[in-house]
């Protein structure tokens, strides 16, 4: 084969920064955490629970998920279209960029500043350097698939070509705004056509920036670690249309029992049930190209991290349709229900996915051996422990608050004061503050991980069994 | 139901159509080998 002079600089430098905002992303979970059950731990103005929870959400999406979304799709498409980057220099721009993007969010955040959309709280003008950063960015990977070795496309290519095209005209169609102000602007919709919008976009953000580019690193890094291929890359590819196809009509679900229009609200409804069909059609391609090859569970880490990611995956998109039933949804919507949910997607499935990719990627662009498969073994049981705690403290947290609000005298009054039903939340807020320190220092044996690799690993043929995973 | 819904759920049709075609042509008997050519070379890419 010919050899190719891959850009493995650009990877490197997104590694590093992805994993520097997925630290601030995490430790400012823990600590708006820890806000949540002791008041006294918000300092007015700046650092308070409202307006360090954008940072959290913004951080974790756009500089830990993105961030590894930019590292890997700039790894894989050199690797499948066997051929170098479009433009080196547009990647260093984006790089630069990407920084000077997710650092004027989280200044502008912390001052106050807000559209009050969420996940989209950023003001105009950052809004139109996200933009730029997303078209440079799809523009060297489109590119770069235009001019690949390979006439057919392996599947991981469709799901990055979705993101990029996804996430463009989800993000510009809710930015439209009427700016009267350098940092203030005004939605171009109102109403219910605006929350209609948001949501539309909101949801699909985690189709095509959350669900769409961790199933691509998946559909590459889980044969490259195994060594064996994808079950069925016909059903992949079923799965990857009927995704699309269902995914962009669900958003309307976030307001299931609102004045919305109650057609769309059933549309949304439906078609939520509907998109478990594709979700299990990735699921089970992904468990049935481990047909003999179960033992890697055990043996390699990698397999653990992705196996573990897509069975979450799995139960994410059994339990998001299962929300979005109106009766289901009448009971949990608006409790601690929603965010342990949220978060068994991105600590769960689409964290699991990233740390796999990264400790995939660290041995091949570094030309090192990992410095510690059994740290990294424990890093794993960390975020599994920390996740699982976090998550499962807040379904039962929701179940019970739910009932509580829910619960009524004979004579039609409510049974408990909101206050009431807030004080039996407290021990679950302990716990996920518990689960989130768990998770943190799991990250940072991670991180620990990494940079002991970069610094003292030892030099790898990076095809051998340990740069895939395998002990 | 007005104007605007007939055409929400027109598009959604279409759509479903186009959905379908995609189904039937990856399932053709004649493009099982060729569906699956992919999963093999992306293992060759070192």
């Amino acid at each position: 084969m010919e050899k190719q002079n891959y850009n493995y600089a650009i990877v490197r430098s997104f590694v590093v920064w992805s994993m520097i905002w997925g630290l601030v992303a995490v430790l400012v979970g823990v600590i708006v955490s820890f806000q949540m059950v002791e008041p006294g731990l918000n300092f007015p103005p700046y650092l308070t629970f409202g307006r360090l929870r954008p940072i959290h959400t913004n951080a974790g999406i756009y500089g830990w998920a993105v961030g590894v979304i930019f590292a890997t799709f700039l790894y894989i498409v050199q690797r499948l279209c066997k051929t170098p980057l479009w433009s080196d220099k547009l990647a260093k721009f984006q790089l630069y960029f990407f920084n000077a993007t997710i650092i004027a969010s989280a200044v502008t955040l912390l001052l106050g500043y807000t559209t009050s959309k969420e996940y989209h709280e950023m003001e105009w003008p950052i809004d139109v350097m996200i933009i730029i950063l997303w078209v440079v960015f799809g523009l060297n990977i489109i590119m770069t698939i235009l001019k690949r070795k390979d006439e057919q496309m392996y599947i991981s290519l469709w799901y990055m070509m979705a993101a990029i095209i996804g996430v463009a005209i989800l993000f510009v169609v809710n930015s439209a705004a009427m700016p009267v102000s350098l940092f203030k602007s005004y939605s171009a919709y109102a109403g219910t056509n605006d929350a209609n919008v948001e949501w539309w976009f909101g949801h699909n953000a985690v189709a095509m920036a959350l669900t769409a580019p961790p199933l691509a690193m998946f559909y590459y890094f889980l044969p490259k670690s195994t060594g064996v291929p994808i079950y069925s890359h016909r059903l992949s590819i079923i799965a990857f249309w009927s995704l699309i196809f269902m995914y962009l009509w669900t958003g309307a679900h976030h307001l299931l029992w609102t004045p919305i229009p109650d057609w769309i609200q059933t549309l949304a409804m439906g078609f939520s049930v509907m998109l478990i069909a594709p979700s299990w059609g990735s699921v089970f391609n992904g468990y049935l190209s481990m047909n003999g090859q179960w033992h890697q569970m055990r043996e390699n880490y990698l397999v653990k991290f992705l196996i573990l990611g897509i069975t979450f995956y799995g139960l994410q998109t059994l339990q998001g349709p299962m929300q979005a039933i109106r009766t289901f949804s009448a009971f949990i919507h608006y409790t601690d229900w929603v965010p342990a949910h949220i978060h068994m997607g991105t600590m769960g499935w689409v964290s699991m996915i990233c740390f796999a990719s990264i400790y995939f990627m660290v041995p091949r662009i570094w030309n090192r051996e990992i410095y510690s498969i059994p740290l990294a073994n424990l890093q794993f049981w960390l975020i599994l422990v920390g996740q699982l705690i976090w998550s499962i403290s807040l379904w039962v947290a929701g179940v019970l608050q739910a009932g509580m609000w829910n619960a009524m005298n004979s004579d039609g009054s409510l049974t408990y004061t909101f206050m009431e039903t807030m004080v039996e939340m407290y021990p679950y807020w302990w716990a996920r503050a518990f689960g989130g320190i768990i998770y943190l220092f799991g990250l940072v044996v991670f991180i620990y991980n990494l940079y002991m690799t970069v610094k003292k690993g030892e030099p790898t043929a990076v095809t051998t069994a340990t740069a895939e995973g395998r002990v | 139901m007005d104007l605007a819904s007939f055409v929400y759920l027109g598009v959604t049709f279409g759509l479903f159509v186009i959905f379908a075609l995609i189904v039937i042509r990856t399932y053709n008997k004649k493009n099982k080998d060729k569906g699956e050519v992919a999963k093999y070379n992306m293992l060759d890419d070192d």
